[in-house]
């Protein structure tokens, strides 16, 4: 794995250079904060952040999504036929996306990307993307990645890991989209040297110790389905919750949908929508029943989904990667880290 | 805020033990600076944990709705007028609800706070009006009444306007306020300024239904926007779509709204959503002489008439 | 909320006054079609992603 070293100065002008062979994408103001958007020339990303208000997942996977267009015209050849739209796939970069924002990328894979199911558009938007991210020298203090199995500087996923020292960016390459990237920028990819990866090592333990919130999660695996599922503490933490989205929205693991089709006239298309576990209509069935029709049975199924399923069925901890959006947003205040301890604590 | 804390410790356990009420609905400390839970409390343990300070924006009305139990309630100015409207729209009956009444001096705005620092503010007690801000390399005192909630600065109703119980002594209610300042200025727009201008403020909407969901008012069975049969909006980021939802919302909110700010409040992407739902405060004010949520005497203008109800827009 | 004052029209019109009824219709689109079409709240597929 080779580090090299962006001096400041040369890093709008290698920008540039790479704005000119595909699109960037990167965290911008907007209003009091930032949003992921497709970069236009001559911007840059904003990199003072901590994070996006929202997770980026959307760069991938859309918050509505066309997926195809159909005619009820009769006289057209094609009418009642699903014609799929033609997309654009073509390669682009995320600039500035967070180490956790990128392993959720991971978690979400497990989801789009099976031996069984492979969801097209997610693997080809997904494949398309470089992701050039950018360590957490200063996180935030409920962000708490390092017992979620994630971390500040954690690299997977990522293609290029860029690190702040000061007047220059240390650039971790960690794969040949990576180095495609760097080499695209015209940075000089020459000067890799074992000191300047120990100066990342110790960013990255000072980044490290500053995180103290902390979630345990090592009995959840042990902990039984049925006896958590009935435990007596999801009235007293399901009890201030709203149902709405907000914390599915701004996750970067939740990747749950509804597909929905518009007609006008005698046009419509097929769209896929982010869908919400929190809401009534997620689970309502034609028929009328609704097996989560209570907001407690709402609120346990996001938890136990995340911190006991999720865990159980894929033997690769919780999904979860500590970005804390959850916490930071939530109108009233529902805190994971809290649920998880519950629940890595609940004896039946 | 200590006497506060106190006293409502006190009244809830004095109702809990005279078995009163089932349970009292309040708030305790949340998690994260300038946040509070909402919660119950049915034990003397659970009571000891309910907190009150200007970090309780949220309205715990919200809470009230379709419950069976008799129920303590802590309740600010605008949580009372809520209870009223939840009264007089047959939600909960009067006799259900201990109304433990709270004198209220506005609730803070966190974002306000966040957006005044550039580091992370990890914690903030408050004393005298004033707020202790601490962060890294932060550590500073601001004065409370410079960082409210927008529709705090502008209440004429501090104190609850119904109670059984009283947590502390009335507050001074604020007068002379100018609480349309904003609306007049949208009122003035041209046609195409206005929609210009709700295009930008909706902009940002992720539609995750905080604003309609932290909304007391909003308890509908279904909402119109969750309808399949029909369907009457569509459920994309489509524009359109997200407009009608805003307008629509706020339009049955109409007569009904006390601007409590919960909305605009829980909004994850900073919408200023109480635009909508005040202009229509704003016009039942002017029209009917109406400000809800004061009296369970008389019914909201909307679904009443009076012969002096105006009509000059009949022709 | 950005529709012309002119596109709405409210009146009160018994059904024994048919000169009435005609009039404001005709008074109605020809107001209506002088401000010409609003295609504001018009739903077009072009907008979703």
């Amino acid at each position: 794995m080779k580090v090299i070293k962006i001096d400041k100065k040369n890093w709008a002008e290698g920008l540039k250079r790479l704005a000119d062979k595909f699109p960037l994408f990167g965290p911008v103001q907007k209003d009091e904060f930032h949003i992921f958007k497709e970069l236009h020339k001559d911007e840059l990303p904003d990199l003072s952040l901590q994070n996006t208000r929202l997770s980026p997942k959307s760069v991938v996977y859309p918050q509505s999504e066309t997926l195809f267009e159909y005619t009820l015209d009769e006289k057209q050849a094609d009418h009642h036929i699903l014609k799929e739209i033609d997309k654009d796939y073509l390669p682009r970069a995320v600039v500035g996306i967070r180490p956790c924002d990128a392993k959720a990328f991971l978690l979400v894979k497990r989801n789009f990307d099976t031996p069984e199911y492979k969801d097209p558009y997610w693997i080809k938007a997904y494949q398309a993307v470089t992701l050039i991210g950018y360590a957490c020298n200063t996180p935030c203090s409920n962000c708490f990645c390092t017992t979620a199995g994630c971390g500040p500087f954690h690299e997977e996923g990522l293609d290029v890991l860029l690190v702040d020292a000061a007047d220059h960016y240390l650039a971790q390459i960690m794969s040949e989209k990576g180095e495609k990237f760097i080499t695209a920028a015209g940075w000089d990819t020459s000067a890799g040297a074992n000191d300047l990866r120990e100066q990342v090592q110790t960013l990255k333990q000072a980044a490290e110790t500053k995180i103290t919130a902390r979630v345990s999660t090592d009995k959840l695996k042990d902990k039984d389905t049925t006896a958590l599922f009935e435990a007596s503490f999801w009235e007293d933490v399901a009890f201030a919750c709203i149902n709405c989205g907000t914390c599915t929205y701004a996750c970067p693991t939740c990747w749950c949908f509804d597909i929905q089709d518009e007609t006008f006239g005698s046009s419509g298309i097929r769209i896929r929508n982010w869908d919400s576990c929190m809401y009534p209509l997620f689970t309502h069935h034609g028929s009328g029943h609704n097996p989560r029709d209570m907001k407690m049975q709402r609120v346990r199924q996001r938890f136990m989904h995340k911190l006991k399923y999720y865990v159980d069925k894929y033997a690769n901890g919780i999904q979860c990667v500590g970005c804390g959006r959850c916490i930071r947003l939530c109108p009233v205040n529902i805190d994971i880290r809290k649920v998880c301890d519950l629940m890595n604590s609940f004896e039946s | 805020m200590f006497a506060y804390i106190e006293k409502i410790k006190e009244i809830s356990n004095r109702l809990l033990k005279e078995s009163t009420v089932d349970l009292i609905i309040g708030f305790r400390k949340g998690t994260v600076p300038m946040m509070n839970e909402p919660c119950f409390a049915k034990t003397p343990e659970a009571v000891d944990g309910l907190v009150w300070d200007s970090n309780c924006g949220i309205n715990l009305a919200n809470y009230l709705a379709n419950r069976k139990e008799k129920i303590g309630i802590v309740s600010k100015g605008c949580d009372s007028r809520n209870i009223v409207t939840h009264i007089i729209e047959n939600k909960i009956k009067r006799d259900q609800v201990v109304i433990i009444g709270v004198p209220c001096k506005g609730m803070i705005d966190r974002h306000k706070i966040e957006a005044m620092f550039d580091t992370e503010i990890e914690a903030v007690t408050e004393a005298d009006g004033r707020l202790n801000i601490k962060g890294d390399g932060v550590d500073t005192a601001i004065d409370k009444k410079d960082v409210l909630q927008q529709n705090c600065t502008i209440c004429t109703h501090r104190n609850p306007v119904i109670y059984d119980e009283l947590a502390a002594d009335l507050v001074e209610e604020q007068t002379d306020v100018d609480k349309y300042e904003d609306i007049r200025r949208i009122e003035d727009m041209t046609p195409e300024e206005k929609w210009e201008y709700f295009e930008d403020l909706l902009s940002t909407c992720i539609r995750c239904y905080a604003c309609r969901n932290a909304c007391p008012l909003c308890y509908c069975p279904t909402c119109f926007v969750d309808e399949s049969q029909p369907q009457w909006v569509g459920k994309s980021q489509n524009p359109t779509d997200i407009r009608t939802f805003h307008f629509l919302r706020a339009y049955h909110c109409a007569g009904r709204c006390t601007d409590c700010g919960a909305c605009e409040r829980a909004c994850p992407m900073g919408i200023k959503v109480r635009i909508l739902t005040k202009k229509l405060e704003k016009d039942c004010l002017e029209l009917f002489d109406w400000e809800s949520g004061l009296t369970l005497e008389k019914r909201p203008p909307l679904d009443t008439y009076r012969p002096d109800d105006p009509d000059d827009f009949i022709k | 909320m950005g529709i012309e004052p002119g596109r709405l029209h409210f009146s009160w019109i018994s059904s024994a006054e048919s000169v009435k009824f005609v009039d404001v219709v005709k008074e109605t689109v020809e107001a209506v079609k002088a401000l010409g079409p609003n295609n504001n709240f018009i739903k077009t597929t072009a907008k979703v992603a």
